[in-house]
């Protein structure tokens, strides 16, 4: 049984426009996927793809007009879309723990580091002061994080955005949750720290037995980085698997332009970029959602494509994705190493 | 930042960063500080400076000008008016610093709800404040000390209550900003129940503005229960207060007793001056496109 099995998940945006018309955005649109314990699962796609809404669908922090209207999160074999605020909130920052992107405006600009890494210890697992702050500590020490004595009495704003993104991951770790979810966790830090956090990322979901989403633009950093990647388009994830099925074997017309388009790839020339918008999400198109982007588009595509076991643990939800069949097996075997990152 | 082990060592350090804060004073608003503190002294330790019992009245000195018995004369009851203004300084403080803490009590913590909850619980709040902003403070200062009673307490009271609405918008105009911003969403996604993020990071987070404004807002209690005591509301007659004491005075004026109403009037002005004048200082030092390079 999986830790995180989300499937069918719907949120949408409803609101009133100005001239006091019900418009409704479908942001997420069934969205489907699993993590198991000690896997790293990478999440791609283009801006407004849903990626972190998917994330704050999970955690139950969606804030109106967003609203969750079908599907179920199931975490360590509980209904989170049910649970009541309190107990949610005793899973939130416990068991579930986030890292974002942004991590100075992360923190409370008024409280010191330590009392921050303190508090969160005392929500979740409580007990004396000491052992909270033995554990702040430790887990500083975790981190990298040189001198962590004297980073205790820091302020936010005295530290270096590589330096605060360690103490949010820090502060995640404090309740040794079982899944730790980054949304962007490297997004406007410098290359050589970017690479740091995900090594340590990397380093601690083994060192603790955690499982792992990461969110990111960057298909370098999955490739590197994560076991399983899910790509998303329009509130959609349109294709999941292992890194290496999906990076090799792309099944998904998207997914394999998305691959095409990687900068290394790119030679001075125009024609691999992926051209088009996304689909407007106040109006989508009846069927296969990237049907008006797709060169290989259709008549079929006008209607909703089947999610295709393309191999073992890898889905596509296409009309042309072809099934597992004898040729299957050769995925397995590698034919090139990484071409990323 | 130095090297201390212990999370109860910033507040030493957190004093200090105050102390610089009163440095930066303005020459205006350390002159606020030393009205204020003048007149601190004064209420604190009244019996040090009364020449005389501020409410025994002497019938043979009714109306006496000022003399070196009398420094600032005598009323028409024939009392010291030198004791009876310093005196009178208990009442501006013990009804203003009351007044002010109430009105933080009640309009913090409606400010932090209303910002962070929003929708028809904020428009409620709001429109209920709203409501007491519209009319003149003094005519429903008049008015509910009228009906409840006349005593001190209910002018307490009721300066507190019309006053929150002050610091409920403008703590509420700051958790507006604050409740979208990245650390708020993340101390919910960290699990902290509400109570925990309205109290532990929007208010210190948002108390700053509401904070500036409490001098200002003492100024007005005084001048606000002058007033209502000038008008015969609240606080009566033989009570050392300025209001009632201008209010008694204002008869002898036209026959050219003139001390008085003055001098607890002069009382008066200097008090709200100073506090005015501190909480502008306050303000200039909180907004740095205020602060002027020196």
């Amino acid at each position: 049984m999986s830790l995180l099995s989300v499937s069918d998940l719907q949120t949408h945006f409803i609101f009133h426009d100005i001239d006091n018309q019900l418009r409704e955005a479908r942001a997420l649109n069934k969205v489907n996927l699993t993590l198991d314990a000690g896997q790293i699962l990478g999440i791609v796609g283009e801006t407004g793809a849903g990626k972190s809404l998917t994330a704050q669908s999970i955690c139950g922090l969606l804030r109106p007009p967003a609203r969750i209207v079908g599907g179920s999160v199931l975490f360590d074999g509980q209904e989170l879309l049910s649970l009541p605020e309190d107990e949610l909130n005793a899973i939130r920052g416990a068991d579930i723990a986030m890292v974002v992107q942004n991590p100075r405006s992360s923190l409370d600009p008024l409280t010191r580091i330590g009392e921050q890494l303190v508090r969160i210890h005392q929500t979740h697992s409580g007990g004396p002061l000491d052992i909270s702050r033995q554990k702040a500590m430790e887990m500083m020490q975790a981190v990298g994080i040189p001198d962590p004595e004297g980073r205790f009495t820091a302020w936010p704003h005295e530290l270096s955005g590589g330096m605060a993104q360690r103490v949010l991951i820090a502060m995640a770790l404090m309740n040794e949750p079982k899944l730790l979810i980054a949304d962007e966790p490297t997004t406007g830090l410098d290359v050589t720290v970017q690479a740091q956090i995900l090594d340590l990322l990397k380093e601690l979901v083994a060192r603790f037995d955690m499982a792992s989403m990461i969110i990111t633009h960057d298909l370098g950093i999955v490739a590197h980085y994560c076991d399983q990647v899910a790509v998303m388009f329009a509130g959609e994830i349109i294709e999941q698997g292992t890194v290496r099925d999906v990076f090799l074997k792309p099944a998904h017309p998207y997914t394999q332009q998305l691959l095409a388009a990687t900068p290394e790839r790119l030679d001075l020339g125009s024609e691999n970029q992926l051209g088009g918008q996304p689909p407007d999400l106040f109006n989508l198109p009846p069927g296969c959602l990237s049907q008006d982007r797709c060169p290989r588009a259709t008549d079929i595509c006008r209607t909703d494509p089947p999610m295709v076991q393309v191999a073992g643990g890898h889905t596509a939800r296409c009309h042309f994705a072809k099934p597992a069949s004898k040729s299957a097996s050769k995925s397995a075997k590698p034919r090139r190493s990484k071409q990323n990152g | 930042m130095s090297a201390v082990s212990s999370v109860k060592a910033p507040l030493s350090t957190r004093f200090g960063n105050r102390l610089r804060g009163v440095s930066r004073l303005s020459p205006t608003a350390t002159a606020g500080v030393i009205i204020i503190l003048l007149f601190g002294v004064l209420a604190l330790f009244s019996d040090l400076f009364m020449t005389h019992d501020p409410i025994s009245s002497y019938p043979e000195r009714i109306l006496q000008s000022p003399s070196a018995e009398h420094w600032f004369g005598t009323d028409g009851n024939g009392m010291d008016i030198f004791s009876r203004v310093i005196y009178g300084a208990k009442f501006g403080f013990g009804i203003a610093i009351p007044a002010v803490i109430i009105s933080v009590l009640i309009g913090v913590p409606v400010g932090l709800i209303a910002g962070y909850r929003g929708g028809l619980l904020d428009e409620v709040l709001m429109r209920i404040f709203d409501g007491l902003r519209v009319f003149p403070s003094i005519i429903l200062a008049l008015a509910v000390v009228a009906a409840t009673g006349q005593s001190l307490l209910n002018v307490v009271l009721v300066l507190g209550f019309l006053d929150s609405p002050v610091f409920a918008r403008l703590v509420r105009a700051e958790v507006l900003a604050l409740r979208s911003s990245i650390f708020v969403e993340s101390a919910v996604a960290a699990g902290n129940p509400t109570w925990r993020i309205l109290f532990l990071h929007l208010l210190p987070n948002s108390i700053q503005g509401a904070m500036a404004q409490t001098a200002v807002r003492a100024a007005w209690a005084v001048r606000i229960s002058a007033t209502l005591a000038f008008l015969g509301v609240g606080i009566q007659a033989p009570t050392p207060e300025w209001g009632a004491m201008i209010r008694q005075g204002a008869e002898f004026m036209v026959t050219g007793q003139w001390w008085v109403a003055i001098f607890p009037g002069i009382a008066l002005i200097f008090l709200v001056f100073g506090l005015n004048l501190f909480g502008d200082g306050i303000q200039d030092i909180l907004d740095p496109r205020r602060r002027v390079s020196k």
